[in-house]
């Protein structure tokens, strides 16, 4: 492909490629100055140009073309005679130097970047074109000056940018200093049919440039369908999901944690918000990559603002509701109640599993209370995967002398009611049997309720000199107690520690003291 | 450098004599005369007819008449005035002078084999 002008010679319109015209500027304006001597020249200069038309018509209606090409303009100037030519037929005659009355070239040069003998952009070797040094010693300062301070890269990039890329023969040319004439373009180092060797670094970039063109492209595809098989994957994900918020598969995601911090009424419409605000942007992604995977049309300018639009509203409803709800938890409420122990001289703290059975587990489950008696389900879920893990205990010495537990049950919620009513609805299991102490490691909410932060702060409080027993399993519930001293019972079911005078104490370390 | 200076005064002088002798037999455009001096082996580029023409036309040997062109824009037709057919006797005269003077210059002398077997014969 070739750029090409209309051109106006011998008032007929020729359509020229852009390098056969500046060929046929420079022939013409050689003849021009070849014949400014006397009043008849614009005569002759007509003439010929409109026999340079003629002829180019003649070529056009023989090859059956619509453009003038550069070889055309060379047959066409070879058959018109070189200045030279001319100048031998009547240089006797006239007598007079032939070179008297062509203006000596000024020599002017200017400031381009030569990208065919170039490093990277050309900017060098202009610099040296321009300057008349050799490129290599440019090349090597520029070099220099990266190492100070990095200059000479920026300085390169503002070249890179500034200085125009010599396009046209006749740039090159000027470039170069040389006159543009016929005889420079004929030079040979502007002949196309002789690449110059340009280094390593520029066919490196060249390499690139045509990578990144041509295998990038594919990349850029494989990434695209990637993107689109992972992201309609997500997004079928997304839609399974909601279905199974809306109690298509399992109505008992409410229970779950994340799920069970949202009200129930506001559940619906926030899981749908979310659904939006996630799903919107999944499908304008996969939407694109199908674009720049299959040169697609652009999406459709209508469903692009709808999608915007919905996903605003998604943003701003899912907003609504996310200050709603943190608003739920801006009271803080505590109720605390102490039942009095039975002392015993060594106590056992286990953690039990059974499950304290509200009056909706047993619609739930469908048991009749009276059939119950005796009985007991075993709740096996160790890690309160559907609950956060917010029973803690602390053990501490007994003012009074008295053993004694303190339950605290605090809960969040909009205003101080709320969050007491809440807290209110919590209940722990607690069972003393003689000298056993049987913790349960959930607390229930006699009704059903959203997650407010509802915590159970166990405190135990026994008199000094009392042995505990305290059950592996237990220890994560305790809050605070070093059990390094303990080690050597780390595998055993139970560690023995002693209430002392300055707290709990492992009962290895008070045997063992010098241990310490 | 002689015998080229020699060479292009030669045949600046014929190429305006044919050019004329050319234009003589009727009216002619510019690149038939080319074609003309062509096929009479008087190679010329036509950049250098055209300065010729216009020579002779301004010394009043030539007149022109604009023929309209069915591919492209309206020919010169060349054609000899009064004065020029004139001056196309004259230099026919001159001609049969010259090619008598060359004739018998020529006598004897064998471009073919050169100048050092003339001398022997």
């Amino acid at each position: 492909m070739k750029k090409t002008l209309n051109i106006n010679i011998g008032n007929s319109i020729i359509h020229i490629e852009e390098d056969a015209y500046e060929m046929l500027t420079i022939y013409l304006n050689e003849v021009k100055h070849h014949f400014a001597k006397n009043a008849d020249d614009f005569e002759i200069v007509t003439d010929i140009e409109n026999r340079i038309a003629e002829m180019f018509g003649e070529i056009l209606s023989a090859q059956q073309k619509q453009v003038i090409n550069i070889d055309d303009v060379k047959s066409v100037t070879a058959q018109m005679g070189s200045v030279k030519d001319f100048e031998t037929s009547e240089e006797s005659e006239e007598a007079v130097d032939p070179l008297a009355h062509i203006p000596p070239y000024d020599g002017i040069k200017k400031l381009y970047r030569d990208t065919d003998q170039a490093m990277v952009a050309g900017v060098c070797i202009g610099l040296a074109h321009y300057l008349n040094i050799e490129a290599k010693w440019i090349r090597l300062a520029a070099l220099i000056s990266i190492f100070i301070g990095g200059s000479g890269v920026l300085a390169y990039l503002i070249m890179w940018i500034v200085i125009p890329k010599a396009e046209s023969r006749t740039e090159k040319m000027t470039m170069r200093g040389e006159a543009p004439n016929l005889k420079g373009f004929a030079n040979s180092h502007l002949n196309p049919l002789m690449q110059q060797s340009r280094g390593f670094i520029a066919e490196f970039f060249e390499f690139l440039g045509n990578f990144i063109q041509g295998a990038g492209k594919t990349i850029f595809k494989i990434i695209a369908i990637g993107i689109i098989v992972f992201g309609c994957f997500f997004l079928l994900c997304l839609i399974a999901t909601l279905a199974g918020f809306f109690g298509i598969w399992d109505s008992n995601v409410y229970n779950y944690f994340p799920i069970n911090v949202i009200n129930e009424e506001y559940l619906s419409t926030t899981v749908l918000a979310a659904f939006v605000v996630f799903a919107v942007p999944l499908l304008a992604l996969v939407l694109f990559s199908i674009r720049v995977a299959f040169n697609g049309k652009a999406i459709n300018k209508t469903l692009s603002f709808g999608l915007l639009i919905i996903w605003l509203g998604g943003v701003v409803v899912g907003m609504f509701y996310v200050a709603k709800i943190t608003a739920e938890f801006r009271q803080k409420a505590e109720v605390a109640q102490a039942s009095p122990l039975v002392s015993y001289k060594t106590l056992f703290l286990t953690v039990d599993k059974t499950r304290f059975f509200t009056k909706e587990d047993s619609v739930n489950y469908q048991i009749d209370p009276d059939n119950y008696k005796g009985r007991r389900i075993l709740n096996d879920d160790d890690n309160g995967f559907d609950e956060l893990r917010n029973v803690s205990l602390r053990i501490e010495k007994s003012e009074n002398g008295k053993t004694e537990l303190i339950k605290s049950y605090s809960a969040k919620g909009r205003t101080f009611e709320a969050a007491l009513a809440q807290a209110q609805n919590i209940r722990y299991q607690f069972l003393q049997k003689d000298s056993l102490l049987n913790f349960s490691s959930h607390f229930q909410l006699t009704k059903k309720a959203n997650w407010r932060d509802q915590e159970v702060d166990l405190v135990l409080n026994v008199p000094v000199g009392t042995h505990l027993k305290i059950n592996r399993q237990l220890r994560g519930f305790l809050n605070g107690y070093n059990y390094h001293g303990c080690d050597d019972y780390s595998e055993m079911e139970f560690s023995e520690w002693i209430m002392t005078d300055t707290g709990l104490k492992c009962s290895e370390e008070l045997n063992n003291p010098d241990k310490e | 450098m002689i015998a080229e200076n020699t060479q292009t005064q030669m045949r600046k002088g014929i190429l305006e004599y044919c050019v004329l002798l050319i234009i003589s037999r009727g009216e002619i455009y510019a690149s038939d005369i080319i074609a003309e001096l062509k096929s009479a082996k008087l190679l010329v580029v036509e950049g250098t007819l055209y300065p010729l023409l216009t020579r002779l036309k301004n010394n009043g040997l030539l007149s022109y008449n604009w023929v309209e062109s069915t591919s492209g824009p309206p020919r010169k037709y060349y054609l000899l005035t009064a004065d020029g057919k004139a001056i196309l006797s004259q230099l026919d005269n001159t001609w049969q002078e010259l090619s008598y003077a060359i004739n018998t210059s020529k006598k004897g002398v064998d471009l073919e084999s050169g100048n050092q077997t003339n001398l022997t014969n």
